[in-house]
C-alpha cells in the first residue's frame, strides 16, 4: 500500500514539471527522494513501535500529503521547500508521537493540562505576539521569524482532553432525569459544558474571526458528546445551539455576513449585494476552476490555477484553495478519489473507535476522526459552493506548516489507539 | 509535447489513484468479514472432541473496564443492561435484556432474547437456543463470557 501510495505522489511530481515545460527540472530528483525517505522513515518508524496498527491510515496520509505537496510545488514554487520542510518536521512529531506515547491510556492522566494547554493555544493570537498577517483573520501567533497557527495544535489538545473528561462523566451525564416526549433530558446542570464549548466557540469567532476553527471545535464537541452519552437531547440542543449563533453571527459581524452573501451571490461582480466589490469572486472563480476541469480534468499542470487568485494576491491559492486547483486538473472522477480517501480515513477512524477496548480510546479516536473529517468537509464544501467558505486548511493537502504537523501528531494518536488494540 | 502522450498519463494516473483507491477499500471489506477461511459445514464442528468432555459448571465473564468475573452454572442465568439480571453489564452494545443460559434435560443451552446487537456463540450468530459445551466462547456486545469446567 505505501509503495503504491509513494509512487502516485512522485507520479504527481513528475506529471507536472512534464506537463508545464515537457522536460523534468534538475532539482526535482532532490525533492523525490527526499520525500521517500522520509515517507519510508515513518513506516519503519511504524513497524518497529505499534508493528500491529491499523495498514491503512499511514499510506493515505502519505498519498495526500505526497499529493498536495506535488500541487504545492506547481502553485506556489517558492513554498515547495518550506512546505517539504514542514512534511519532515511533521514526520519528526509523527515519530516523536508513536515513541513517547507508547500507550495512549497513559495520556488519560493529563486531561486537565490539555484543557488548559488548549484554551491556551486559542486565545494565543489575541495576546500581543498573535498577528493578523494582514488577511483579516487574527489566528496567527508570530514567534521570530516563525508564524504559527496555534488553533490547529488546539484541536488536537482539546480532542485528547474531551476524551478523558467525557470518559470518566460519561455515566452520570446519561442519565435522564426528564422526558419531552420520545425524547430523554439529562439533568440541566450536565448542558453547563456544552454551553462552555458554544462560548469558547463564538469567542473565536468573534475575536479572531475564524469561522472554521469555530465551527470545527463546536463540531468537535457535540460528536464526541454524543457519541459517549448515546443522548440524542446533546446533539439536539448542539444542533439548536450552532443555529442561533450563526443566526445571531449573522445579522451582528459584518465578516460573517459577507462570506454568507458571497456564498449566495457570487456572480454579482459588482457590491449591489454584498457591501464589497467583488466578495464572491473567489467562490466565482473556483467554481469556474471545477467546471473547466470537467469528466477527467485538463491533466495534471495543465490547469489555470492562476485565474482563482491572481498574482497569488491572497495567498489562499495553495491553502483553502487548493481543491479547486485539484479539483480542475483531475477532474470530477479525480476529485471524487479525494473524497474517497478522506471518507477511508473516516472509515478506519471509526473502526479503531469501535474496537479499542477502553473507553478513553474509543472517544479519543472518534473525536480525532470528527476532526478530519468535518476539517475536509468544510473546506470542500466551501470550495464547491455546497458551505460557505470558511478558510481552512484541506488536511494533509494545503500548504502549512501548522497544519500538517498538527495532522501528523493526529495520525500518529490514531495509529497508537490501533495498535493498543490488537494486544488482547 | 504531444497532446495524446499528455491525454494517456492523465487517464493513467486517475487509474493509479483508483487502484490505491481499491485496494484500501479491499482491505477494510477484509477486516469486516475476516480473511476467508474454510468453512466448517456446521459453526461449531471445528471444536475438539476433547474440550467437549465435562459438563459446563460456571462462566467467566470479562468486560471491557472491568475486572473479570465468574459465575457458577447452577440457575438460569440473564446477561443485559438491566439490574434485574444475574449477568448486569455495563455495555453501550448489550440490551436491557440480551440473552439468557439456561440448562434443559442436563444440557445447557444459549438463547438470545431479542436484542439489538446479536449473541455470538464461537463466533456464529446465536438464532435459536443452541446447546454448549465446555471451551465455548460467548459474546453479547463487547463483552466475552467463556464456559469452564471448573
Amino acid at each position: 500500500m505505501l509503495i503504491l501510495s509513494i509512487v502516485i505522489a512522485l507520479a504527481t511530481f513528475v506529471l507536472v514539471d512534464f506537463s508545464r515545460s515537457s522536460h523534468v527540472s534538475p532539482d526535482l530528483a532532490k525533492f523525490m527522494i527526499a520525500f521517500t525517505a522520509l515517507a519510508i522513515l515513518g513506516h519503519i518508524a511504524i513497524r518497529r513501535l505499534a508493528p500491529t496498527a491499523d495498514p491503512l491510515l499511514y499510506p493515505i496520509a502519505i498519498l495526500l500529503a505526497g499529493f498536495g505537496y506535488g500541487f504545492i510545488r506547481r502553485l506556489a514554487p517558492d513554498l515547495a521547500s518550506a512546505q517539504l520542510g514542514w512534511i519532515a518536521i511533521g514526520m519528526v512529531a509523527f515519530i516523536a508521537t508513536l515513541a513517547i506515547v507508547r500507550d495512549h491510556r497513559q495520556l488519560d492522566q493529563f486531561r486537565y493540562s490539555f484543557l488548559l494547554l488548549g484554551i491556551a493555544l486559542l486565545l494565543l493570537p489575541l495576546s500581543p505576539i498573535g498577528s493578523t498577517l494582514g488577511r483579516g483573520v487574527k489566528l496567527w501567533v508570530r514567534l521570530g521569524p516563525l508564524a504559527f497557527q496555534p488553533a490547529e495544535l488546539a484541536k488536537v489538545v482539546l480532542a485528547l482532553f474531551l476524551a478523558g473528561y467525557l470518559a470518566s462523566k460519561r455515566e452520570v451525564m446519561t442519565i435522564t432525569t426528564a422526558r419531552v416526549g420520545p425524547l430523554g433530558l439529562p439533568a440541566p446542570r450536565h448542558f453547563g459544558p456544552l454551553f462552555l464549548a458554544w462560548g469558547l466557540s463564538l469567542a473565536v469567532m468573534f475575536y479572531e474571526r475564524d469561522l472554521g476553527s469555530s465551527t470545527l471545535f463546536f463540531a468537535l464537541f457535540v460528536i464526541t458528546l454524543y457519541a459517549a452519552t448515546s443522548r440524542s437531547a446533546y446533539a439536539l440542543a448542539g444542533i439548536v445551539m450552532f443555529s442561533g449563533g450563526v443566526w445571531y453571527a449573522y445579522n451582528h459581524f459584518a465578516h460573517v455576513s459577507i462570506r454568507i452573501c458571497a456564498w449566495l451571490h457570487p456572480w454579482s461582480a459588482t457590491d449591489i449585494q454584498c457591501g464589497i466589490n467583488g466578495a464572491g469572486r473567489q467562490i466565482a472563480q473556483s467554481a469556474f476552476a471545477l467546471g473547466s476541469g470537467g469528466l477527467t480534468g485538463t491533466g495534471l499542470g495543465l490547469g489555470h490555477p492562476q485565474l482563482i487568485d491572481p498574482g497569488l494576491r491572497s495567498g489562499t491559492l495553495p491553502t483553502d484553495f487548493i481543491f479547486a486547483a485539484i479539483g480542475e486538473e483531475i477532474g470530477f472522477i479525480g476529485t471524487v478519489a479525494i473524497l474517497l480517501l478522506f471518507g477511508l480515513i473516516a472509515a478506519r477512524g471509526f473502526h479503531i473507535a469501535l474496537r479499542s477496548r477502553d473507553t478513553f480510546g474509543t472517544l479519543l479516536a472518534t473525536g480525532l476522526t470528527v476532526i478530519i473529517t468535518v476539517q475536509a468537509l468544510l473546506i470542500m464544501g466551501g470550495v464547491s459552493r455546497l458551505l460557505p467558505l470558511t478558510g481552512i486548511t484541506l488536511p494533509f493537502v494545503s500548504y502549512g506548516g501548522s497544519s500538517i504537523f498538527a495532522n501528523f501528531i493526529l495520525i500518529a494518536l490514531l495509529i497508537r489507539i490501533s495498535d493498543g488494540e490488537a494486544v488482547t | 509535447m504531444p497532446t495524446i502522450v499528455l491525454t494517456t498519463l492523465k487517464y493513467l494516473f486517475l487509474a493509479l489513484l483508483y487502484l490505491f483507491i481499491a485496494r484500501a477499500v479491499r482491505v477494510v471489506y477484509l477486516d469486516l468479514v475476516g480473511p476467508r477461511v474454510p468453512k466448517p459445514r456446521d459453526g461449531r464442528a471445528r471444536q475438539a472432541p476433547a474440550r467437549r468432555r465435562g459438563s459446563p459448571r460456571s462462566i467467566v465473564v470479562t468486560e471491557q473496564d472491568k475486572p473479570v468475573r465468574t459465575f457458577p452454572l447452577d440457575d438460569e442465568i440473564t446477561f443485559g443492561r438491566s439490574e434485574s439480571c444475574r449477568v448486569q453489564l455495563d455495555d453501550t452494545y448489550v440490551s436491557t435484556l440480551h440473552a439468557r443460559m439456561f440448562s434443559k434435560d442436563g444440557t445447557w443451552f444459549v438463547e438470545d432474547l431479542g436484542s439489538t446487537n446479536g449473541t455470538y456463540l464461537n463466533r456464529v450468530k446465536v438464532t435459536s437456543p443452541s446447546p454448549i459445551a465446555v471451551g465455548d466462547e460467548i459474546r453479547v456486545g463487547k463483552t466475552i463470557a467463556e464456559i469452564r469446567r471448573s
